[in-house]
């Protein structure tokens, strides 16, 4: 595969968050998160990003084919989304794993992810996805990295005008009170691929 | 939810159906009857008894009322009630402007069973039929002769008729014909601190709203208009403001400007709709001379809380959204060319919000656009080309009725 025929769409989500969505798979192995530069070291597409002149990057995540980038600065999307592509489509053309696989054990002092991985999943199969059940939602655990989950939703739920209503007020209230040791919880969802929200999106 | 956070406060969403975390997020979550806003006053009082409320944020014409309701209700920063009425009512506000010498058009209100020919015979030419409280000018058609009248009133009378739009009550039972005012519009974001209007923004709508129906295109910002015209504009709605008694938070006024000056078409009391805000980036001068920026959302939080607010002007840049038009009556299959069209140069989002399978209405029945674009530039001419250009790149394949 040439880089000109790797796809790659950026959504932004807002100033400081954007997805972009990759017609290849970048990592098969589940999410990989980085919340800074050191992280990154040892995952090239996640280096190549942090090192964005400008940018001011604060977070990416990578997983399947959805890389999402959090950066702190007011640069515009367009410019930082260029550079984002470069590094993706540079992974990509260079045969190599983007991002080496989660370190089987972690740090000294760092917060048990496995552990907390299923705290987390016992909340979600009794509690949260029972809740969005009752609009036809969905909410998949993907996984847990440096105390921070990250999950997609589904069904009712993707697209829907109230998901970062239910995610704020609900999925991150409900964590913090079950599982208090978790940081923050990020959405990977492709909300403009929801076909049945239960609410629609903003009129204007 | 973002402003919030980014303020670091604690957020209450209200919403009139339940959330299925209501009962795992007591502080988080409320359910209201934003119907009723004296019942939802009632509720909120009860809720903060529990959970002290500093704050309250109206998002729509709607709940814009029922803020008003709280914040009396709790003694927290707000809009007198019957001010954001008047402001929601098209009839009362045009009432309350007219009377107190603020530009409006010549209107009239009537009754859902009065007879369209006679209406017609005495109608001023060229004229627009309104209903009283819908938004995004669901129902407003322009009617040139008698003719077009009788059609445009027939039609109305079936949109206000629909079960949605009748529940509603009395005032889906009536309309406003008022004379068309021709020229150029341009919509004023602004925010009210102890009745003093300060304007945050003004967009010019480069396309021409000429009817007969009125779907939105482009808002463009800063406005192109002469410093003269642009401060007449701010005055208008600042009068306006006055006119209708209101006196804090977000407003959002849609004017139009022609060789007699601005002519207020109608303001609301609340802030441009969710998408849109997009388009708006502030810069906050804290007291201590250290600048950040912020949103149009976050601005009205500060304000709601009363927290400090010192010095906010708009970023430099040239800004602008289009609010995609509806491309046909039928069910939305697929959009093409996304990629595309984000590839525009100076274009920054390109946001999809219907989803597959969702039925796209036209304009005057509908009122949802499918999606918005975002572009920042230079100058508003730039932006204006880039949300052009990105526009051309998408197709609609919508499985026609």
């Amino acid at each position: 595969m040439t880089p000109a025929e790797i796809r790659i769409t950026a959504e932004p989500i807002d100033t400081g968050r954007c997805k972009f969505l990759v017609s290849e798979a970048l990592h098969a192995g589940g999410a990989r998160r980085f919340a800074s530069a050191d992280e990154a070291t040892g995952s090239p597409l996640a280096e190549a990003i942090f090192a964005i002149p400008g940018a001011d990057v604060a977070e990416v995540i990578v997983s399947g084919n959805l890389v999402t980038v959090v950066k702190r600065s007011t640069a515009a999307w367009p410019v930082v989304g260029k550079a984002v592509g470069q590094a993706i489509r540079a992974v990509l053309a260079a045969g190599q794993p983007a991002v080496a696989s989660k370190p089987a054990a972690p740090p000294a002092g760092a917060p048990d992810d496995d552990a907390l991985y299923e705290r987390v999943a016992s909340v979600f199969d009794h509690e949260v996805n029972p809740m969005v059940a009752r609009h036809g939602g969905r909410v998949e655990l993907i996984d847990v990295q440096d105390a921070v989950v990250m999950v997609r939703m589904a069904g009712g739920c993707q697209g829907c005008g109230m998901a970062d209503v239910t995610l704020r007020q609900g999925i991150e209230a409900m964590l913090h009170e079950h599982v208090p040791e978790v940081k923050g919880v990020v959405d990977i969802t492709d909300h403009t691929a929801g076909s049945n929200p239960y609410f629609a999106a903003a009129k204007k | 939810m973002e402003a919030a956070r980014r303020l670091g406060v604690a957020l209450t969403v209200a919403s009139e159906q339940p959330s299925t975390f209501a009962g795992a997020n007591p502080a988080g979550l409320i359910t209201l009857d934003l119907s009723h806003p004296d019942h939802a006053a009632d509720q909120a009082r009860a809720f903060a008894r529990v959970h002290p409320v500093h704050g309250v944020v109206g998002v729509d014409d709607d709940t814009a009322v029922v803020a008003a309701a709280i914040a009396a209700a709790l003694g927290v920063r707000g809009n007198a009630i019957a001010a954001a009425h008047a402001a929601r009512d098209k009839y009362e506000q045009r009432t309350l402007l007219a009377a107190a010498g603020v530009p409006v058009p010549r209107f009239a209100r009537h009754r859902l069973e009065e007879d369209p020919h006679l209406l017609a015979a005495r109608a001023p030419y060229p004229c627009v039929l309104k209903p009283l409280r819908l938004s995004a000018s669901r129902g407003v058609i322009r009617a040139d002769t008698p003719a077009t009248f009788v059609t445009a009133f027939e039609r109305l009378r079936r949109i206000l008729t629909e079960p949605d739009v009748a529940a509603c009550g009395e005032p889906a039972r009536r309309l406003l014909v008022e004379e068309f005012v021709p020229g150029g519009e341009h919509a004023l974001e602004g925010l009210l601190v102890d009745g003093e209007l300060r304007m945050l923004a003004l967009f010019d709508k480069p396309d021409p709203l000429d009817g007969p129906y009125f779907e939105e295109t482009i808002y463009l910002t800063p406005s192109r208009l002469a410093g003269d015209a642009q401060r007449a504009i701010a005055d208008c709605a600042q009068r306006a403001a006055t006119a209708l008694g209101l006196t804090e938070g977000p407003v959002h006024a849609e004017l139009r400007h022609n060789a007699r000056g601005p002519w207020l078409i109608e303001l609301a009391a609340r802030p441009i709709g969710g998408r849109c805000s997009g388009a708006l980036r502030f810069v906050i001068r804290d007291a201590g001379g250290e600048m950040r920026d912020a949103s149009l959302e976050e601005i009205v939080i500060r304000h709601a809380l009363g927290m400090e607010l010192p010095n906010v002007e708009r970023e430099r840049q040239a800004s602008g959204v289009m609010m995609i038009p509806v491309p046909g009556a039928g069910v939305l299959r697929e959009v093409r060319g996304v990629g595309e069209a984000r590839a525009v140069p100076l274009v920054e989002e390109v946001a999809i919000t219907a989803h597959p399978g969702q039925v796209l209405v036209p304009w005057p029945e509908g009122s949802r656009y499918p999606g918005f674009l975002f572009a920042r530039g230079d100058t508003p001419e730039a932006v204006d080309a880039a949300l052009r250009a990105a526009y051309r790149r998408l197709e609609f394949v919508i499985d026609a009725d």
